[in-house]
């Protein structure tokens, strides 16, 4: 098991790269919605996330992985401060969860339900975390989530809205921390998705197949060679995992200290009213996106350049849709901004 | 029936077969396992034999729920006993072996979707079983993409799959194992397997990786050292040649297209003669010249395109259409009410055929009753007695709710020279519709009949992308088949039925047919015809909607609706706003 191809070895797709290497940085962006052929790495990247970020500290024995530090931290960790007064909790550290929401998982296996094992064993009434617990600080990935059932989105809008999941059935009642990124794929010629999930991803990003011959190559090359020696191929790359791991921390401290100037915001909100874009989530999300863009290059200030670069990921899915117009919303986004941002 | 030619390609698929038996014996989770057509039948049943004697399969029924697969409480066993019982799931009994998957077609997405997710995860391969026949949709692309076999044994007979291959001894797969970890193949090799597979238009990655695989483990079975041009030839013939969507732009299209039939619509009826075969033209192909890797791959590969490429060549459609149907997850939607939906109270019943355990409601229906029940029992050997003690009378199971979805199947006339402004607005009320669908999850299909055919334009489908693709180059002009355009409609409709959604049928014409079934002119017979498909419609009580095109109200329109129990609605001036509306309207009354 647990063999996950190198995030640093991956060839190619580098919008994807970037757009998860961003909300990692800075998971209040939002998740990624990849959208693309099969068999163009998407499933590759998401399995080796845990590679981008540091293992983290989580409260030993927490069902919900608790931050120890956290400010507001889940009940069962709040009995056990109780019972020691005011020391800290032990912790443990593991890799950053990546969960997988398969196709057609039910309600209880998505939210949790009541315990089974402990109900029929010892006959106690208590709750099995589910997925969204699993996920807690980590990503959940949903692949063809075009084609997720309508029950299940709506409760993940409303859990990745507010990082918390609330269960309030089978006589149980349970309030959790579910702060996770959501990172979903799937294939728009398959169905669509469903406005209201879209706007919950900050960014999307559309993956084709690479066209260019050495490129492909490459792939094939890299992948073969990892699965005829998984462990050597792992040992191969971690140096690079590491400086990819030290790219990642530096850049998630300075995202937090870089500054947006006002010309800019206003820039960015008269691109959002040009292309009529709903709500100020948009904006929101630009602002947050330029900041970590900026952090991962290493530059010290944000500028057009960083809206030129993250705008087409972040607007592209939040453009309302004209049935009667063909034109590729990435194209609108494009001419938009040529407009408003000249290069 | 079967011609010459014909045999000589299923007895060579029989011999595909064989190889992949071999192969998997090897390596079943490398190479992940196969996709098998098969009808039901001894040829299939012979080849299961095999593998079953050959490689541990653990069979997966497409009714299996998450716990059964994935592993779980036990819990019958674990009520029996009162104390905790873990069962295995199938997919780790399956590790190192392979997973069986029986109708893998009629599988629910819920299922194919946990099988897939497991494979990036742990060590097994997946051999799925598919049934379906020609206009069916086949098994989940997400599956198919992963296993390196496509095997198609339809056309295989009984006498030609005597002969079968020897299988390795245990001696030998371990031999064959050990010399396959050090095999490795060159850049040239896997330059030539990347450009042949782009060539024939195989986009995923996953083509080339599973047919270097095979290459790998087909040299390793012949007990070389490296991997060969012929292993790589194995391999493009195996794993690219049934994944080909175009024909490679520096080979020409065979010889024998019939310029001359242009006109048969491929899906209506099914063809008199099995589509044309590749195979016999391209072994002639190899040129003279000293063939490089590269073109003997590609020769490989070329004698086993799958089948309906030629018909879609003839079309001149997109090569990279999809398969009708392609959207996994639309059918199967209405069967699994009794495991997802929107939760109703529980009921008493008993947890089997899918239905799930309440827990709560059982152990609440069990509660009142434990005294009783502990006094009536007699002190088992061990000593403790079970805290709770449920009956099979407590059982509670879950319900749910499942609304299923609906298909708007369009039957648009093309015919005529107000065809293109009708057709134009038809398109624009489609996407309307498609549109609106996003919360009620409706599909819609398109169905276009003018002169002599009526081919399914848009198969059912959510997707807006693939409604502007198909929906662009929508012909029109010719003659009034409206019974054709009935009877495809219908056969849609039964398709739609059988996967849990519910037809709903819009006719765009002005009901003047002037073409018959057999699609000859003489406006009699061809009224007579259209009216019998109308009342055909009518005995399987589906809604309809018929909207009259005239520029007066039609006289034969309304006999048509009437006969088809259809809402009869002019029209004049089709236009698509107009219309999305009244569909909608209509959904929401049968709703």
């Amino acid at each position: 098991m647990a063999k996950t191809f190198p995030f640093s070895a991956i060839v190619g797709q580098e919008d994807m790269i970037l757009a998860i290497q961003m909300v990692a940085v800075d998971p209040s962006i939002g998740g990624v919605l990849v959208l693309g052929d099969r068999g163009t790495g998407k499933s590759t990247a998401v399995r080796a996330l845990a590679d981008l970020l540091p293992p983290i500290k989580v409260v030993e024995g927490c069902p919900y992985g608790c931050d120890p530090e956290a400010v507001n931290p889940c009940l069962s960790c709040q009995q056990r401060l109780e019972g020691k007064s005011a020391t800290k909790l032990k912790s443990v550290t593991r890799a950053v969860p990546v969960v997988d929401l398969p196709l057609g998982a039910t309600e209880d296996r998505v939210v949790g339900a009541l315990d089974l094992e402990q109900a029929l064993s010892r006959g106690i009434k208590e709750f099995a975390p589910g997925l969204l617990a699993k996920a807690h600080r980590g990503f959940l990935y949903i692949d063809e989530v075009n084609l997720l059932e309508d029950h299940i989105v709506d409760l993940l809008i409303d859990v990745a809205a507010s990082g918390e999941n609330l269960v309030e059935r089978e006589g149980l009642s349970v309030r959790h921390p579910a702060k996770f990124v959501l990172v979903g794929s799937g294939n728009p010629e398959e169905g669509e998705l469903r406005p209201q999930l879209l706007d919950r991803f900050g960014l999307s990003v559309e993956v084709r197949t690479p066209k260019d011959l050495d490129l492909r190559m490459q792939v094939v090359r890299r992948r073969d060679a990892f699965e005829r020696d998984p462990e050597g191929f792992r040992a191969q790359w971690e140096d690079a995992n590491a400086q990819l791991r030290q790219r990642m921390l530096k850049a998630r401290k300075a995202a937090g200290q870089l500054q947006v100037s006002d010309d800019l915001l206003r820039t960015t909100t008269h691109l959002c009213s040009q292309l009529g874009t709903d709500g100020l989530r948009a904006e929101l999300t630009l602002l947050r996106a330029m900041r970590a863009f900026a952090a991962l290059k290493g530059h010290k200030q944000v500028g057009t350049s960083h809206l030129r670069s993250v705008a087409p990921l972040v607007l592209r899915h939040r453009l309302r849709r004209d049935p009667l117009d063909d034109t590729d919303s990435g194209v609108r986004v494009q001419r938009c901004l040529d407009e408003v941002v000249p290069a | 029936m079967p011609e010459p030619q014909a045999s000589t390609d299923s007895a060579r698929a029989w011999g595909d077969a064989q190889l992949a038996l071999l192969a998997l014996q090897v390596d079943p989770v490398g190479l992940t396992g196969a996709w098998v057509r098969a009808g039901h039948g001894p040829v299939r049943d012979l080849w299961l034999g095999q593998l079953q004697q050959l490689i541990s399969c653990t069979k997966v029924p497409a009714n299996t729920d998450t716990e059964r697969l994935l592993g779980g409480i036990d819990l019958a066993a674990t009520l029996q006993t009162g104390r905790l019982v873990q069962q295995m799931g199938l997919l780790t009994q399956a590790q190192g072996g392979l997973a069986l998957l029986p109708m893998a077609e009629r599988a629910p997405s819920s299922l194919v979707a946990q099988v897939v997710q497991q494979l990036e995860h742990t060590t097994f391969g997946v051999v799925a079983l598919d049934e379906s026949d020609e206009d069916e949709a086949p098994v989940s692309e997400s599956l198919r993409d992963r296993v390196a076999f496509w095997l198609d044994l339809r056309r295989t007979a009984y006498a030609e799959a005597q002969e079968a291959l020897e299988a390795l001894s245990p001696s030998e797969v371990e031999r064959a194992r050990h010399r396959l970890t050090h095999l490795s193949a060159s850049d040239e090799q896997i330059h030539g397997l990347c450009t042949t597979a782009w060539a024939l238009g195989i986009y995923s990655l996953r083509a080339p990786l599973l047919a270097l695989r095979l290459a790998s483990v087909h040299a390793a079975l012949m007990d070389k050292d490296a991997v060969e041009d012929e292993d790589l030839q194995v391999a493009a013939r195996m794993v690219l040649g049934p994944r080909a969507t175009q024909w490679p732009a520096s080979s020409p299209p065979p010889e024998n297209d019939p310029v001359n039939e242009p006109d048969t619509s491929p899906d209506n009826a099914p063809p008199p003669e099995p589509p044309p075969e590749p195979p016999t033209e391209s072994p002639a192909e190899p040129p003279s010249t000293p063939p490089d890797l590269e073109e003997l791959m590609m020769a490989a590969a070329m004698a086993n395109l799958p089948p309906r490429m030629l018909d879609q060549l003839m079309l001149g459609s997109q090569p990279t259409a999809r398969t009708p149907h392609s959207a996994q997850g639309t059918s199967g939607q209405a069967r699994s009410a009794k495991l997802r939906g929107r939760p109703l109270p529980p009921r008493r019943g008993s947890p089997h055929a899918g239905a799930r355990l309440h827990l709560l409601a059982t152990l609440r229906a069990a509660a009142p009753k434990q005294k009783l029940r502990s006094k009536g029992i007699a002190q088992p050997s061990q000593g403790r007695l079970p805290l709770v003690q449920i009956r099979a009378e407590d059982f509670h199971i879950h319900r749910f709710e499942q609304r299923s979805s609906s298909c708007i199947i369009f039957a648009l006339d093309a015919s005529g020279s107000a065809a293109y402004q009708r057709l134009a607005e038809a398109k624009g009320a489609v996407e309307l519709l498609l549109q609106q669908s996003y919360a009620r999850r409706d599909s819609v299909c398109v169905i276009a009949f003018r002169g002599s055919s009526a081919p399914v334009l848009l198969p059912p489908t959510r997707s807006l992308v693939r409604a502007k693709r198909a929906l662009a180059g929508l012909p029109g002009g010719g003659g009034t088949p409206v019974a054709l355009g009935l009877q495809a409609a219908l056969q849609t409709a039964q398709n739609l039925k059988r996967q849990g959604s519910t037809p709903l049928l819009v006719v765009l014409s002005d009901g003047r047919a002037n073409v018959t079934l057999k699609g000859v002119g003489g406006r009699p017979q061809a009224q007579a015809d259209a009216l019998h498909a109308a009342g055909q419609w009518r005995a399987q009580g589906w809604s309809a909607l018929w909207i009259d095109t005239a520029v007066q109200p039609e006289a034969k329109a309304q006999q048509l609706a009437a006969t088809m129990g259809a809402t009869y609605f002019p029209m004049p001036h089709v236009q698509a706003q107009r219309m999305a509306n009244v569909v909608g309207d209509l959904m929401q009354l049968k709703a």
